[in-house]
C-alpha cells in the first residue's frame, strides 16, 4: 500500500529517525560543493540539491576502512577486529545510489561474507528521491537503476508538488515509516497515477546521453575490441583514477596497516585498478604494465557478460559521474560508443 | 559471520637460511585449539602479517601430512619481507589462510608424478613433494627436477641430498652455471628431461619457477608428449585479501587467489584477461 506524507511534515519525520541515528543527506558546503554529510535538524535537508560528485559509499565502505586494532605487548600483540554499528539513514539519496549500494551489498555478501561491510550495509536504511528529471550526464534508464526503481529501495519518496508519495521496499524502510506513523497517510489514487505518469514522462526526458551496453559486452566479453582501440583509447586516460573514487560499484581495495610505535589500525584502503602500481608485485613484475591494459581491465570487470552473470548486473549504475570527472573523457559511454563503433575519435 | 580481515597469532619456532636472502620460518599459532584445526592442502597459501608493516600471501612450503611444522620460505625482495627477515625466533607475526585451491592430491593417486622446479618455485612444491613422500605407496614413480641460476641459490639443500639418496625418487640437480665446488650438472632445467625417464601418457607434471622458465617447460613438455592438463602450475599475483574481493589478483573473471593460485596448463590458456 502507497503511503504519503505532506512536505511540511517530513522535517519532523527527520527529527524522529535522529534520534535514532545518524542522518545523512546532501548538503551544500560553504564553499558551495555538494557533499553527503550529516545533518543536524529535520530541516537541514535541501531536496533540490544535484546529486553530489561523492557517491554515498563513504557510508558502506569508507575510503579509510579501519578493520583491525593492533597493539604490541612486549613479545606479544592483541588483535581485535574493530566494530562500526553505527546506525544511519541515508536521505535525499538518488535511484541510482541505491542501485550502487545494493551491488555492493551483493558483492559483499558473496562467500566468505565480509562482516565489516555487511554490519554496515546492515545498519543502513536508505531514504531515496526518485528522479523526475535525469540528471545532465546520467544515463540510469540503459543500466535499469533509475529514473524511478522498482527494487533494491528501503523507501522511495516521489515529489508530487505538495507530498511526498511512499513507497516502502523493505523491512529497514517500515521500521523507518513505523518510526512517525502519525504523520503519513494512506495515497490517493490520483497521487499514485500521477506517481505513474512522473516516471513514464521521465523516461523520455533522457537525451543523447544513453548508454547501448550490449554490443560493447558481447565484445570485451569475448576479447574481440582490438588492442589497437585500448591503446587509443588509454592515450586519453590520465591515469588519475577519479573514475575510480567516485564510481558508486568501484570497490577494489588494499590493506595496510597505519599508526606507529606499537599501535597499528589495519585498514582497507580504496584502490584504483588505473594505477600502474595496483598488481605491481615486489620482484618488479607487473602482469598489467600498459596504460591499455588497465582500462582493459576496468572494462571487463564492468562491462563483461563473465561479471554480468556473476553479479547479475553490469558494474555501473548510469550516474554519469564519471563522465564529470574525467579529464580524458575516457568515461563510461565513451568508451561503451568507442566499442560499439570501433573507433575513437575518427 | 567471522571477520575476515583478523589475523590469528602465530610466533616464529624455527629460522632456517637456505640462501644468502631466502629464509624458512616455521610458525606455532599461539591459539592452541588453532594447532589442531589449521588444515591445508599443499598449494594453498597464508596471509602473513608482519605488524606495521601489512601482510603479504606466500605459499605454505610445509606439508599437511606433518602438521606440527607449518613453514613457509620467504624472499627478502620488498618493505614486508625486509621487515619479517628482521624477526628471531619468538617473535610474533599474524596468519589468515589457509586460501586458495591447492593441489588436488587425490587425483595424483596411482599416477607417475613429475616435479619441475626453478630457484625460489621449490617451496610451494615441496609441500606436495613431501606430502607425496610421506604416502609414497599411493602413487607410481616420483621424478624430482630442480634448477636455479647458481648453487648457491638452491634451496632445502639437505632436502635435496635426502631425496637424491632415496631408491624410490628420481631425483636431478642443475645449476645454469656453476661455481667452484660444484660437481652436478650445469644448465637450464629442460637440460635435464634427456636424462632420465619421462612418462608422458601416465604423468602428471607439476612446474614451478619464475616465468620464463615455466613458459620453456611447459613448451618442451607439450612437445615430448604431455597432455595440457596434466601439466600443472601455480600462478603469482600480488593477491592482497585472499578472499577474491579485493581484484589485485583478477585475471579475467577468475581470481588467483580463490580459484587458483594452481592451474592447469589448459586452464592458464582459457584465462581471457
Amino acid at each position: 500500500m502507497a503511503l504519503a506524507i505532506e512536505k511540511k511534515a517530513v522535517s519532523g519525520w527527520l527529527e524522529r529517525l535522529l534520534k535514532l541515528g545518524e542522518v545523512i543527506a546532501p548538503t551544500r558546503t560553504p564553499t558551495g560543493d555538494v557533499l553527503f554529510s550529516n545533518i543536524r535538524s529535520g530541516s537541514d535537508v535541501a531536496w533540490n540539491l544535484p546529486n553530489p560528485l561523492h557517491p554515498p559509499k563513504e557510508f558502506v565502505l569508507p575510503q579509510t576502512d579501519p578493520l583491525v586494532q593492533i597493539k604490541r605487548n612486549g613479545q606479544h600483540h592483541e588483535v581485535e577486529a574493530i566494530h562500526d554499528g553505527r546506525r544511519r539513514f541515508l536521505v535525499n539519496a538518488r535511484s541510482c545510489d541505491v542501485k550502487g549500494i545494493a551491488f555492493l551489498t551483493r558483492m559483499h555478501e558473496m562467500e566468505p561474507a565480509d562482516a565489516s561491510y555487511l554490519r554496515r550495509s546492515n545498519n543502513l536504511t536508505i531514504i531515496s528521491l526518485a528522479c523526475a528529471t535525469p540528471c545532465p550526464s546520467g544515463f540510469c534508464i540503459c543500466t535499469d537503476s533509475g529514473p524511478f526503481l522498482s527494487d533494491s529501495y528501503d523507501v522511495q519518496l516521489t515529489d508530487l508538488d505538495k507530498s511526498y508519495l511512499i513507497e516502502v521496499g523493505s523491512a529497514k524502510g517500515e521500521a523507518a515509516v513505523a518510526e512517525a506513523q502519525g504523520l503519513f497517510r494512506k495515497a490517493s489514487e490520483d497521487e499514485v497515477s500521477q506517481r505513474k505518469r512522473l516516471e513514464e514522462t521521465a523516461k523520455h526526458h533522457f537525451g543523447n546521453e544513453t548508454c547501448h551496453f550490449a554490443s560493447a559486452m558481447r565484445r570485451i566479453s569475448t576479447g574481440r575490441v582490438p588492442d589497437i582501440l585500448w591503446e587509443k583509447m588509454s592515450d586519453w586516460c590520465l591515469e588519475c583514477g577519479g573514475c575510480n573514487v567516485i564510481c558508486p560499484t568501484c570497490y577494489c581495495f588494499s590493506v595496510k596497516d597505519l599508526g606507529r610505535d606499537g599501535v597499528w589500525v589495519r585498514c582497507r584502503l580504496r584502490d584504483s585498478c588505473q594505477y600502474a602500481a595496483f598488481t605491481l608485485e615486489a620482484s618488479g613484475h607487473n602482469p598489467r604494465p600498459e596504460k591499455k591494459d588497465r582500462m582493459k581491465r576496468r572494462f571487463f570487470h564492468k562491462v563483461s557478460a563473465q561479471y554480468y552473470t556473476r553479479d547479475g548486473a553490469v558494474g555501473c549504475v548510469g550516474c554519469g559521474r564519471c563522465v564529470q570527472v574525467c579529464l580524458g573523457a575516457t568515461h563510461m559511454p565513451a568508451v561503451v560508443a568507442a566499442i560499439r563503433k570501433g573507433s575513437w575519435h575518427e | 559471520m567471522n571477520d575476515v580481515f583478523l589475523p590469528d597469532l602465530a610466533c616464529l619456532t624455527g629460522l632456517c637460511d637456505e640462501t644468502p636472502d631466502t629464509r624458512t620460518f616455521r610458525l606455532r599459532f599461539r591459539d592452541s585449539s588453532k594447532v589442531k584445526d589449521f588444515r591445508f592442502l599443499p598449494g594453498q597459501f597464508i596471509e602473513l602479517s608482519v605488524f606495521g608493516y601489512g601482510e603479504a600471501p606466500f605459499c605454505i612450503a610445509s606439508s599437511p601430512t606433518r602438521p606440527e611444522a607449518l613453514e613457509t620460505t620467504v624472499r627478502r625482495t620488498g618493505q614486508l619481507t625486509d621487515a619479517l627477515h628482521q624477526l628471531g625466533e619468538g617473535n610474533e607475526v599474524g596468519v589468515r589462510g589457509p586460501f586458495g585451491n591447492g593441489f588436488d592430491v587425490a587425483a595424483a593417486e596411482g599416477k607417475d608424478l613429475l616435479f619441475v622446479a626453478g630457484g625460489i618455485g621449490l617451496p610451494p612444491l615441496r609441500s606436495l613433494i613431501w606430502n607425496v613422500l610421506d604416502e609414497r605407496s599411493r602413487f607410481g614413480k616420483v621424478t624430482i627436477l630442480y634448477g636455479a641460476r647458481t648453487p648457491a641459490d638452491l634451496v632445502y639443500k639437505r632436502e635435496l641430498d635426502e631425496w637424491g639418496k632415496r631408491s624410490d625418487v628420481e631425483f636431478r640437480v642443475t645449476a645454469d652455471s656453476a661455481q667452484p665446488g660444484w660437481s652436478g650438472a650445469v644448465g637450464v632445467v629442460p637440460t635435464l628431461f634427456r636424462k632420465v625417464d619421462l612418462r608422458p601418457k601416465t604423468s602428471l607434471a607439476y612446474v614451478c619457477g619464475p616465468p620464463i622458465m615455466i613458459k620453456i617447460v611447459v613448451q618442451d613438455l607439450v612437445a615430448l608428449g604431455f597432455k595440457e592438463e596434466a601439466i600443472i602450475s601455480t600462478l603469482e599475483r600480488m593477491m592482497q585479501c585472499g578472499i577474491g574481493k579485493c581484484n589485485h589478483c583478477a585475471i579475467g573473471h577468475r581470481y588467483v587467489c580463490r580459484d587458483g593460485p594452481v592451474f592447469s596448463y589448459g586452464q592458464i590458456k582459457e584465462l581471457v584477461d
